[in-house]
């Protein structure tokens, strides 16, 4: 664990000497030197001074790893702009390490440290790379939603040190039966992941933020609640079995309401980010049912989505490019002028209402396996939110693409390879990680 | 070399190994059973399975040598089309989405055919850029999702029992109520995909697809994804859910043979026509017989997707009309077309002899036999009629009589390739019928039955040829009972106002909740009992205390010393 944190550490003076290329090069050696060192046990390995990850740990890391490989690549506009590039390539790079040391550490207040950090970056990256003066107001809401329920998680920290004498995870293992230290602890991961009611931070961050923040916001940001839940419910069997149902009924129906509310969206990267509250709610439900189905289909929609909505917030950032717009009613009939790209579109797209071979269907199975295995009256919003899934994506999708093009467009500049080895880069571990799917679902 | 020909050479090629195969494992009574094991969670394996009888093997040879014959077709339909590429691509995609589906009899691993016929064939029917195709589009795909999501139900329900290949615990656990509610989802799922009565909306509407993929997707493949599902699911099914099946299927087949004898527009009635014949698969395969479902479905494939060649090399040749009131006299000029148009009207209307006859008349006569209520017996026999109605009223309509095209016109047989690829299904058309009886059937059905209901379907044939005739009469001087009773010809030709119900009656709530969620929770509650009311909390809060700011120094002194006071005296 240490080698990848003093490599990150050390490519500080390569975010500010080494150019834009080299850093992009260097971000993927970093991630497959990082699938070298995977271990593929469910049990916790590379243990040292308190930081060592199991599987859990070792996706979450994977993602983070990949989803910053891939937002250097698609911020190439940063690059050409000059827009202080080497700033832009330093704060993801203390994104990136923030996200490491929250996602391998032991230590539950060494996560907690590090998970308030990550907002840090994420803050510089909308508030300094955004588009809109409105990003200000995106940033404050993305900082004190979680601040707000994270600072009560501190006190709650230490009520469990008091509890247990220690914060290591494995020690965690004990019962605390009470509602108000539940509510204390998982509100914030309830923020984060985000539960609806207490989502509103992210559709604002995301419409704010330029691509790279959309990317790491949606492909690991939301994943530290996912993760966090899935390190702590152990200590909430006891109350975890009589409220989390309260949890799992609020998520179900909110991810019907937000497929509702995304039908409404005009805004490409709204109507994805709200998609992303749906299917984090299905992640969440998963999680609060506690049984073994719920927590491994958790992390198999958590790194499926990661992967899936970063691609489509790629795609949308691609039009964006192209049109100066993301309103769908000037991205219209895309695929007259770019066909590959509508391809990419609908291959995301079809990932994302849980097409085969993708992992969200993965994910959606497993998921369903357990909330139906919970409460078969689950199956009813299971449904509606699953159906409503396959409605707002193939609604973004033929509003955008399908039809004659805005005839307000001037001028037009079609794909780069650049922007086809992104998306496939999203698209074909998506896919393609199915096939060892133990990884995922076997975690525990 | 095209795309269009390697891939149709590809297709015939590998149609005829499957056939030969199909004959094979029949002769030698085989089946292959292969399986990869994706992933095991809780002892429960997720596995793509995969497997091979006569069956799949029969199945996939008709399939792909007509899309084999329809993709040659297209190299000359879609010719002038840029994006021919990704046409045939799409199909190709297509093509190997049914493959999947044959093949796998595992709730999980059919997904990734049956999810896959539903997106392609979402691709396929917003080909065109137009509005039309763009709402038959969402429609086709909207309804086949909700198929989708009953599977991944069924799915759910399926793990009580550790795996999800159905095909070990059909026969065992019929009866037992996870089976009944896993039967019940994966109806729901078949009724979707084969545009059964509360979805039928779909069928005519994707239309609006290219023709080569109408004759494709929505008459051969697509949609007996449905009824080759439940042939494959139909040994758990209960006494209920049969009778249930037996009525939707009956009332779709009725009512779309009453909607195609209403309708103008050439592709529509075909694809009425289908809905019907649908009706009649399902109908069949719920009084029990589902090899006699199997053997229709192949006929149907064959006759269908030739009939909507045909229709596509007219509408091809008339400038891209599709109404038939337009048509009139094309036997003149189409001649050759026509003949293939009427064998296989004639082939779907059941005439002797023809492949349709074979299992039409097998079907019409098992029913007969298997005397079940007046009610399905009536309605069966009527359908029938209205199948031969309706085609005669379009034979009458388009090839008969006077040209009613505009006046500045170049119609004419002059499309090689198309006549090519329609000229390879016609002998299948023509032949299929018996050899397949010969070939799936290891002994002849004994039918007994007395004279009258064993001529009744001929009765019937001829019967609804004369009504037929009569409706394609149509003056101008006419008095039309039709126009008098408006609205229930608008009932019965709207197929029972069902696209109606299906797009305007479903689509207000969702939208209307969307914007009312939006407005009142999203931008409402969640803000202001969340952000800004905390906002607007400390704002007033600090306001307060500014009011305390503002006051004298010398009080804030006064209140220190005070303060102090207190302090030390306690």
């Amino acid at each position: 664990m240490m080698k990848f944190l003093f490599g990150l550490l050390f490519m500080i003076p390569l975010t500010f000497l080494g150019g834009f290329w080299l850093n992009q090069l260097v971000w993927f050696v970093v991630s497959f030197l990082f699938i070298f060192s995977f271990s593929f046990s469910g049990l916790f390995s590379s243990i040292s001074y308190e930081f060592g990850g199991d599987l859990l740990s070792f996706m979450m890391l994977f993602l983070s790893f990949w989803i910053c490989s891939l937002m250097l690549l698609a911020s190439e506009k940063i690059y050409l702009k000059n827009s202080w590039t080497g700033f832009f390539m330093f704060v993801v790079l203390m994104l990136m390490l923030s996200l490491y040391l929250t996602f391998s550490s032991l230590n539950l207040f060494i996560f907690y440290i590090f998970f308030e950090v990550s907002l840090i970056p994420t803050l510089i990256l909308i508030v300094g790379w955004g588009y809109q003066p409105e990003r200000l107001q995106a940033g404050v809401y993305l900082l004190f939603y979680t601040l707000l329920a994270s600072l009560p998680m501190m006190i709650s920290l230490f009520f469990c040190y008091g509890k247990f004498y220690s914060l290591h995870y494995f020690y965690l293992s004990g019962m605390v039966n009470s509602l108000f230290i539940y509510l204390l602890v998982n509100m914030v991961f309830f923020i984060k992941i985000p539960m609806f009611f207490v989502h509103l931070w992210l559709p604002k961050a995301h419409v704010e933020a330029p691509v790279s923040g959309s990317m790491i916001l949606a492909g690991s940001m939301l994943k530290l609640g996912g993760y966090g839940m899935m390190r702590l419910m152990i200590m909430f069997q006891g109350i975890g079995t009589l409220i989390n149902v309260i949890f799992i009924g609020l998520s179900l129906v909110g991810g019907f309401y937000v497929s509702l509310i995304c039908l409404r969206q005009s805004d490409m990267k709204s109507l994805i980010a709200y998609s992303s509250v749906s299917h984090m709610g299905l992640v969440l439900a998963g999680v609060m049912t506690m049984n073994f189905w719920g927590l491994g289909g958790s992390l198999t929609m958590m790194v499926a989505h990661g992967l899936c909505s970063s691609g489509l917030f790629c795609l949308a950032n691609i039009s964006y490019e192209r049109l100066h717009s993301r309103s769908l009613y000037m991205n219209k009939g895309l695929i007259n002028v770019m066909p590959s790209l509508s391809m990419f579109w609908f291959l995301l797209l079809a990932s994302n209402i849980a097409a085969p071979p993708s992992m969200n269907l993965l994910g959606e199975i497993v998921l369903i396996n357990s909330l139906v295995g919970f409460s078969e009256l689950s199956m009813i919003f299971l449904m509606l939110v699953s159906f409503f899934g396959a409605v707002y994506s193939l609604f973004l999708y033929s509003y955008s693409q399908h039809g004659c093009l805005y005839s307000g467009c001037y001028s037009y500049f079609s794909c780069s390879v650049r922007e086809f080895l992104l998306l496939m880069l999203h698209w074909l571990p998506l896919n393609l990680l199915v096939l060892s799917g133990d990884l995922l679902v076997l975690w525990i | 070399m095209h795309i269009c020909l390697i891939f149709s050479g590809l297709f015939l090629f590998w149609s005829t190994v499957f056939f030969l195969f199909s004959i094979y494992f029949i002769v030698e009574g085989l089946t292959w059973f292969l399986e990869f094991n994706l992933l095991m969670i809780n002892s429960s394996s997720i596995v793509m399975t995969l497997l091979f009888d006569w069956m799949t093997f029969l199945f996939m040879s008709f399939v792909l040598f007509i899309s084999s014959m329809v993709i040659f077709y297209s190299r000359e339909y879609m010719a002038s089309d840029i994006f021919i590429n990704r046409f045939i691509m799409l199909v190709v995609m297509f093509v190997f989405s049914m493959m999947f589906l044959i093949v796998s009899p595992n709730l999980i691993s059919i997904l990734l055919g049956w999810d896959g016929l539903g997106l392609v064939s979402y691709c396929l029917v917003i080909y065109y850029q137009n509005v039309k195709s763009f709402n038959a589009g969402m429609l086709t795909a909207l309804s086949n999702r909700i198929g989708d999501v009953a599977l991944l139900m069924a799915i759910a329900w399926m793990v009580n029992y550790g795996s999800w290949n159905y095909v070990f615990y059909l026969f065992q656990l019929k009866g037992d109520s996870y089976m009944n509610v896993i039967s019940y989802l994966v109806v729901l799922a078949a009724l979707t995909k084969s545009a059964q009565i509360p979805f039928s909306s779909w069928l005519p509407a994707a239309m609006a697809a290219p023709t080569p993929v109408s004759s494709l997707v929505h008459s051969s493949t697509l949609v007996t994804a449905g009824v080759y599902l439940l042939i494959r699911f139909n040994f758990c099914f209960n006494e209920w859910l049969m009778y249930f099946l037996l009525f939707i299927s009956s009332m779709t087949m009725f009512m779309s043979g009453l909607g195609a004898s209403f309708e103008f527009d050439l592709k529509k009635i075909i694809a009425l026509s289908t809905l019907s014949q649908l009706g009649l698969m399902m109908m069949i395969l719920s009084l029990g017989s589902y090899e006699l479902a199997f053997f229709h479905l192949l006929t149907h494939a064959l006759f269908k997707a030739l009939l909507f060649m045909c229709a596509g090399n007219i509408i091809h040749s008339v400038g891209d009309f599709q109404d038939i009131r337009y048509m009139g006299g094309l036997v003149k000029f189409l001649p050759l077309t026509c003949v293939y148009f009427n064998i296989s009207n004639l082939s779907l209307c059941g005439l002797p002899f023809l492949s349709g006859f074979y299992s039409k008349d097998l079907v019409a006569e098992i029913m007969s036999m298997g005397y079940l209520s007046f009610y399905i017996y009536l309605i069966f026999y009527v359908s029938i009629g209205l199948t031969v109605c309706y085609s005669f009223r379009l034979v009458y309509y388009s090839f008969v009589g006077s040209f009613n095209f505009l006046s500045l016109n170049s119609v004419y047989e002059g499309s090689v390739m198309m006549i090519k690829g329609m000229g390879g299904l016609i002998f299948l058309v023509i032949f299929m019928g018996s050899s397949l009886s010969w070939i799936i059937f290891p002994y002849p059905y004994v039918i007994i039955l007395p004279l009258f209901m064993k001529i009744l379907t001929l009765l019937m044939v001829i019967l609804g040829a004369w009504i037929g005739y009569e409706l394609s009469k149509f003056f101008i001087s006419y008095d039309s009972l039709s126009l008098k009773n408006y609205s229930l010809s608008w009932f019965l030709s709207n197929m029972w106002n069902m696209p109606v119900i299906s797009t305007l009656g479903i689509n207000y709530y969702p939208i209307i909740g969307g914007s009312f969620l939006y407005k009142s929770l999203d931008q409402g509650w969640s803000e202001v009992l969340g952000s800004q009311g905390i906002y607007s909390v400390i704002v007033s809060g600090s306001k307060i205390s500014q009011i305390f700011m503002n006051n004298s120094i010398k009080i804030f002194f006064v209140l220190m010393i005070v303060w102090l006071m207190i302090i030390f005296m306690i």
